[in-house]
């Protein structure tokens, strides 16, 4: 392990001094109000991190003209300067430095909202909408140039250290600066630069030499037949230098949303070579900082300590633990729970308005509303968690935090449940479990509870197989109150299957095959029934490569998955590795040999050869424990491991109120 | 057409209405935090004040594990009851009765913004939230019966008439009744009788709280398209069991599933009006209630039809109002014409909703608005002191809008077309024969021109100097957007043409077509059908996942499956026009970087159009008091056309 120090030592940026290097990047959190402005939500939410210790806090992007209303919660700069004074107020005090992310989105925003035109350089239509922006016209572009100037100097007025002007993704500025929606025959075209240098010049004689100025700039459009380039990118960093403290090197264009901010299929640090080469070609008194799925703090002080980078933002991870850096201060760098990039619930850039959360920290996003998970206890119980995947594992670090004499049993011989077997989701169980472990709590394997003893008195005899939950007793009985709890985290198993079946037919459930309990012939085509269209038919089919099937009712493959930035990613790796796709298809029935499957719209049957259906359904909710006090996980429902570790918590935080008799 | 029922008073239960329109309920996305809100309020009140003899508000829920979409009213917190009030006021200031819809979910539901469980009879995952459900136990059982009975509490207390339980589309008591959903083995399952336990048990919780002083009815669905669902003979068993409780005062009914079958509850121009008149006849036929008759009912004519013909009691008419809140009004006073009909096109009411915004309506930039008393609302009459003349280029939906918002104004309006016809792209749109209800929305902007005296003049052509010597104080530019042809395409290729080519008869492809759909929408999908018909070949690609990706947004995604499964029409997905060489198309898929080639007859374009801004351009340069609107600013869908047009003709 990297020991962390460059990382944590203070950064200056322009005349401001940040306590530290890491910083919390602009994220979309749909916790603004109907006014788009930022509400009590917010404050919580940014808080929690710089009382976290995080050296520099980016508010989430505030747009600064009316004409700008990407999503419904954005906020409008016109409306947020009580929102930033508290912010700003509240973070100075644990001493974050506080910037207000400014931005316009351009031809990439929504009409909806607005019931106005979209406004961008050339009438280049927004990838997935389609909608066709307005070409603007100069009063339009001055227009929004003077209110980039007057969103800084209200930003700058509520008390914020400085400010952070967009040209990265969703982005008026990078539309302006690349050749792929900037066609434009006039000087704003001729000049690509010159709509980002009026905006910066002008923020910049706005707000003074004393306050920062930064950018954000996709340096890698990827989109070389006519985007940003990392050839160009240096040279337009240079050319906007003289205006700005820090820079902030990310990619992604029109084409690319979902590389910007992509989930674990895309590697850790996946701008540090680009990040590098901005940094040498800049002035070392413009600071840079490192972007792109950095969630470990030892890759980050690497590229602190490399000449990568002068600072790293790490904002998924301190979605994940907002005390990421009070946790490396305390030298406890494998305290920290990590981001596993799953994308699932912090992407909240998203119609139905999700508020941000985490699949690992449930709280994130709630922090206003959510309890005190870890009060101590004021009554000390014997817990007998039954069951080891996130749920159990939760539920037991919590009410072992909260003093509780915790013990837990899963089944099989290792712990994780399911979530185990997802490569890039064991970080998370490895450090459920690891925690649980320094916390004390005993845990056993391989043994099953199938029962609270009936006897008054308990069960002598516990072994591995055996029924009942007598034999695990609180070790320190004198000290704890009232009878034992049992708290069951069973998990599921497989579901009813919509489909009738042979009885030579090979179908196999998912999980079993994840788990390795059954395996699937070496040759002979695959197929998967995802009636889901969530990650996991998909991880398994690209498994299978050109040898599997992926059977949908959907359009789309992977349907679910818009919301993770890994939809169009998916259908191109399932392609690329040979997968076909059936679409539109309802599996009807699985003999030995092939399966008979039937067209949605119009009924028409036909077979599709296979050797095994792999079984990716819905699960159900493994059977009730008799004399079980509280459920927790797939055990209630199947669903996510967000739902897992919150009825987790939310079961630590219940045993106070179970009968003592 | 003499009316003889439809303006006849009805009783239900202690309640009158004044006539047979119900305005019946639907999401409305206007709820905030949980509460009814003054937009609640107006867009009821217009409905009321506009004639409809009952108002039926969208859904309250019951209970907090019940929060399937962010802008839900929160019926069981005790503050929406001075919401309730409000909206209840409204609609009585023109002596309308109002009830609410009080509801819960179920399994028709995700945890993403209550952060529970999802409740259901069983735990089968619904198609479109994919979440599994928990079974629920017989005390949250209870629970739910409780959080009906509080919401009818606060439902009486907040001023309502009467009460809809509704248990047809998208509820927990849905699941029960659906064998589809309801696998339980306990008394709540297995026999029809069993399924209907706890809508029983909720009628009777519900009639306790509130009495004999309000109404309470009972919404069915007939039929709910899904393998193993309900269909007609169930319904007709519920009506029967619904009736016998002696505690229900009317029943209404519905089709579909919301979250399975919904293109057939809120059905498009595609399906054909009275589809769903099966279900309160056949209900009618059961039992004695008043029965309400709903699905696609555009015109009064065609609802005073259903009353003569005996299939229902009451007319639900949704849409119909929403276009045109005086509906009602319109028609009993004989003024049938006048009526902003409702297109069927679903593009601002239904496809909102599904996309968490407010309701809205395509051809009625007032719906969604009402609240809106600001001097900058739309609509908002004011008589100028000094009528300005107001030049409209262009006749196509912006232009005619914002003839008549300037001409409601009191301005005098003149609109110059060059065709020999009104209605640019949406004549053309409306030409092809399943998308003929959309040229009512001309049809609509022309009734009201008539009415405000607005002179039209065809086949004038506006520039500059033609503009100098009329002298108008304003000029309104509207015209439009223009074919161009894609890098890809040679000007000179002459196999090559545009969807609106085909459209207006300039071009007449044969033989193998392939469509190229870069727009996502109607365009690709109507011109493959009508070639298709023709006896064309037809293919349409897309760059996109899906072809026509917008027609799920509207629920013509379906039908159009179906439509062009019967034709022979194939759709091939991301493939990127590359190149045309002579009679060869090149394509690129491009999430494998693999080329491939076509070799049609035809190649018909359903891409982008470019503006025709040159007129407001050369206007602005020579200092004219000039604005645009619509295609000419950026082309986009007839929506956008009519809310600028609305807003330049209102603020003149």
């Amino acid at each position: 392990m990297i020991c962390v120090v460059r990382l944590l030592e203070p950064l200056t940026i322009g005349t401001a001094t940040a306590p530290n290097r890491v910083m919390f990047g602009p994220i979309v959190t749909n916790l603004a109000d109907d006014d788009r402005a930022f509400t009590a939500r917010h404050l919580a939410f940014y808080r929690a991190r710089s009382a976290g210790g995080c050296g520099i806090i980016v508010t989430e992007e505030a747009s600064v003209h009316p004409s700008d209303w990407p999503y419904e919660r954005a906020p409008l700069a016109a409306n947020c300067p009580a929102g930033w004074k508290a912010i700003a107020d509240a973070c100075h005090r644990d001493g974050s430095l506080v910037i207000a992310a400014l931005g316009h989105s351009g031809g990439q925003g929504s009409s909806a909202y607005s019931q106005s035109p979209l406004l961008a350089p050339s009438r280049v239509a927004e990838v997935n909408t389609r909608e066709v922006p307005k070409s603007m016209e100069v009063d339009d572009i001055r227009a929004v140039i003077a209110g980039f100037v007057a969103a800084a100097r209200t930003a700058i007025a509520a008390g914020c250290d400085g400010v952070e002007i967009n040209a990265g993704q969703h982005s008026l500025v990078r539309q302006f600066l690349s050749g792929l929606t900037n066609h434009r025959g006039d000087e704003w075209g001729s000049d690509r630069l010159k709509f980002a240098a009026e905006i910066l010049s002008g923020v910049r004689a706005a707000i003074g030499a004393d306050r920062v100025v930064g950018l954000r700039l996709s340096c890698d459009e990827l989109a070389p037949w006519a985007g940003i380039t990392p050839e160009m990118a240096p040279e337009i960093a240079v050319a906007l230098a003289a205006h700005i403290d820090y820079l902030t090197v990310v990619r992604g264009s029109i084409y690319t949303v979902e590389k910007t901010r992509p989930d674990f299929h895309e590697p850790p640090g996946f701008n540090i070579d680009l990040c590098r080469s901005i940094r040498s070609s800049l002035d070392p008194s413009i600071v840079v900082f490192l972007q792109g799925s950095v969630v470990d703090s030892g890759q980050a002080e690497w590229a602190v300590n490399g000449g990568v980078c002068d600072g790293v933002e790490m904002t998924r991870a301190q979605l994940a633990d907002p005390q990421l850096v009070a946790k490396l201060r305390a030298g406890h760098a494998e305290r920290i729970r990590p981001c596993i990039r799953c994308n699932q619930t912090c992407q909240a850039r998203d119609a139905r308005n999700p508020i941000i959360t985490c699949v690992v920290e449930p709280s994130t996003g709630h922090e206003s509303s959510d309890p005190d998970w870890y009060l101590s206890t004021h009554h000390r119980r014997d817990v007998l968690v039954i069951g080891g995947g996130p749920a159990g594992l939760e539920a037991a670090r919590v009410a072992a935090v909260k003093g509780h004499c915790v013990q837990l049993v899963e089944a099989a011989d290792h712990v994780g449940g399911n979530a185990a077997y997802i490569a890039n989701v064991t970080p998370f169980t490895d450090w459920l479990a690891a925690e649980v472990n320094r916390l004390g709590v005993s845990v056993t394997l391989g043994a099953r509870v199938d029962a609270r003893p009936m006897a008054t008195k308990p069960a002598l005899t516990t072994s591995a197989r055996a029924g009942a939950a007598g034999g695990f007793t609180c070790a320190d009985a004198a000290k704890v109150e009232g009878r034992q709890i049992l708290l069951q985290a069973t998990g599921s198993v497989r579901g009813a299957r919509p489909f009738t079946s042979d009885e030579h037919a090979n179908i196999a459930d998912i999980a079993d095959v994840r788990s390795g309990v059954v395996t699937i012939p070496e040759d002979g085509p695959v197929l998967l029934f995802d009636p889901i269209g969530g990650p996991i038919a998909v991880a398994m089919a690209e498994h299978f490569g050109s040898r599997a099937s992926l059977l949908t009712q959907d359009q789309i493959s992977g349907n679910e998955l818009s919301r993770s930035g890994d939809l169009a990613p998916a259908n191109a790796r399932l392609q690329q590795a040979g997968v076909r796709i059936e679409r539109r298809t309802i599996l009807r029935h699985v003999a030995a040999d092939h399966v008979v499957v039937e067209d949605r719209f119009t009924g028409g049957q036909r077979n599709i050869p296979c050797v095994a259906l792999i079984d990716c359904g819905f699960r159900l909710p493994a059977p009730p424990i008799p004399g079980a006090d509280i459920a927790a996980g797939d055990c209630v429902a199947p669903r996510t491991i967000l739902e897992a570790v919150l009825e987790g918590r939310r079961a630590a935080n219940s045993l106070d109120t179970v009968p003592a008799n | 057409m003499a009316y003889r029922y439809l303006w006849t008073p009805l009783e239900l239960g202690p309640v009158t209405t004044r006539n047979r329109i119900v305005f019946s309920a639907h999401l409305t996305n206007y709820a905030r935090n949980g509460k009814p809100t003054e937009q609640h309020a107006a867009y009821y009140g217009a409905r009321a004040a506009g004639g409809a003899g009952l108002i039926i508000t969208e859904e309250h829920s019951t209970h907090p594990t019940d929060w399937p979409y962010e802008k839900l009213i929160h019926g069981f917190h005790r503050d929406v009851i001075p919401g309730y009030r409000a909206m209840t006021d409204a609609v009585h200031r023109h002596r309308v009765p109002i009830f609410a819809q009080i509801n819960h979910n179920g399994g028709q539901a995700s945890s993403m913004f209550s952060r529970l469980p999802v409740w259901a009879p069983s735990a089968v995952a619904d198609p479109l939230f994919r979440e599994v459900p928990k079974a629920v136990t017989q005390s949250e059982i209870d629970e739910i019966i409780a959080g009906y009975a509080l919401v009818a509490e606060h439902c009486a207390e907040g001023g309502f008439d009467g009460i809809e339980l509704q248990c047809s589309h998208s509820s927990i008591v849905r699941g029960f009744l659906s064998p589809a959903t309801n696998k339980r083995t306990d008394s709540y399952g297995g026999s029809l009788f069993n399924r209907t336990t706890l809508m029983l048990q909720i009628v009777a919780a519900v009639r306790k709280v509130i009495g004999s002083r309000m109404a309470l009815g009972v919404r069915i669905c007939g039929d709910e398209l899904i393998e193993g669902g309900t269909t007609i003979n169930d319904a007709v068993e519920i009506a029967k069991l619904v009736e016998a409780s002696g505690q229900v005062d009317y029943i209404n009914t519905s089709i579909g599933v919301a979250t399975a079958s919904l293109f057939m509850i809120e059905a498009s121009m595609h399906i054909p009006p009275n589809y769903a008149m099966f279900i309160p006849s056949a209900l009618r036929k059961a039992v004695e209630l008043p029965v309400v008759g709903v699905g696609r009912f555009k015109d009064p004519l065609q609802a005073e039809r259903a009353l003569a013909e005996g299939h229902c009691d009451l007319v639900g008419i949704v849409r119909g109002q929403i276009a045109d809140a005086d509906f009602a009004a319109k028609a009993r006073a004989g003024a049938t014409d006048d009526i902003r009909l409702c297109l069927s096109c679903n593009q601002e009411c239904v496809g909102r909703m599904g996309l968490n915004r407010w309701l809205g309506c395509i051809e009625n930039p007032r719906t969604g608005r009402e609240a809106e008393r600001s001097a900058a609302a739309l609509a908002i009459t004011h008589k100028p002191s000094k009528p300005k003349r107001v030049m409209v280029v262009g006749a196509g939906p912006a232009g005619l809008q914002a003839a008549i918002a300037a001409a409601r104004n009191g301005h005098s309006v003149t609109v110059y077309e060059k065709e020999p016809h009104a209605g640019g792209q949406v004549r053309l749109a409306a030409s092809v024969p399943n998308r003929a209800e959309f040229g009512d929305m001309i049809r609509n902007q022309l009734t009201e021109c008539k009415r405000l005296g607005i002179a039209i003049e065809y086949g004038v052509g506006v520039w500059p100097g033609f503009v100098d010597e009329q002298r108008p104080d304003h000029v309104i530019v509207a015209t439009g957007a223009e074919p161009q042809r894609p890098w890809w395409a040679a000007a000179e290729a002459h196999n090559v043409c545009d969807v609106r080519d085909v459209l207006t008869g300039d071009a007449d492809p044969f033989g193998d077509v392939v469509v190229i759909d870069e727009v996502g929408f109607h365009q690709s999908t109507s011109v493959a059908e009508l070639l298709a018909d023709r006896g064309c070949t037809v293919e349409v690609i897309t760059n996109g996942m899906v072809v026509g990706q917008d027609l799920g947004i509207t629920l013509d995604m379906e039908n159009w499956w179906m439509r062009a499964s019967a034709k022979g029409i194939t759709q091939t997905v991301e493939l990127v026009p590359m190149g045309m060489d002579g009679v060869t198309l090149s394509l690129l898929h491009h999430p494998t970087g693999t080329n491939v080639t076509r070799t049609p007859d035809w190649v018909v374009l359903a891409t982008h159009a470019s503006p025709v801004e040159w007129l407001y351009l050369d206007l602005k340069a020579a200092g004219r008091s000039v604005e645009r609107i619509g295609d000419c600013v950026a082309p986009r869908r007839a929506h956008a056309a009519v809310v600028e047009g609305e807003r330049a003709g209102a603020s003149v």
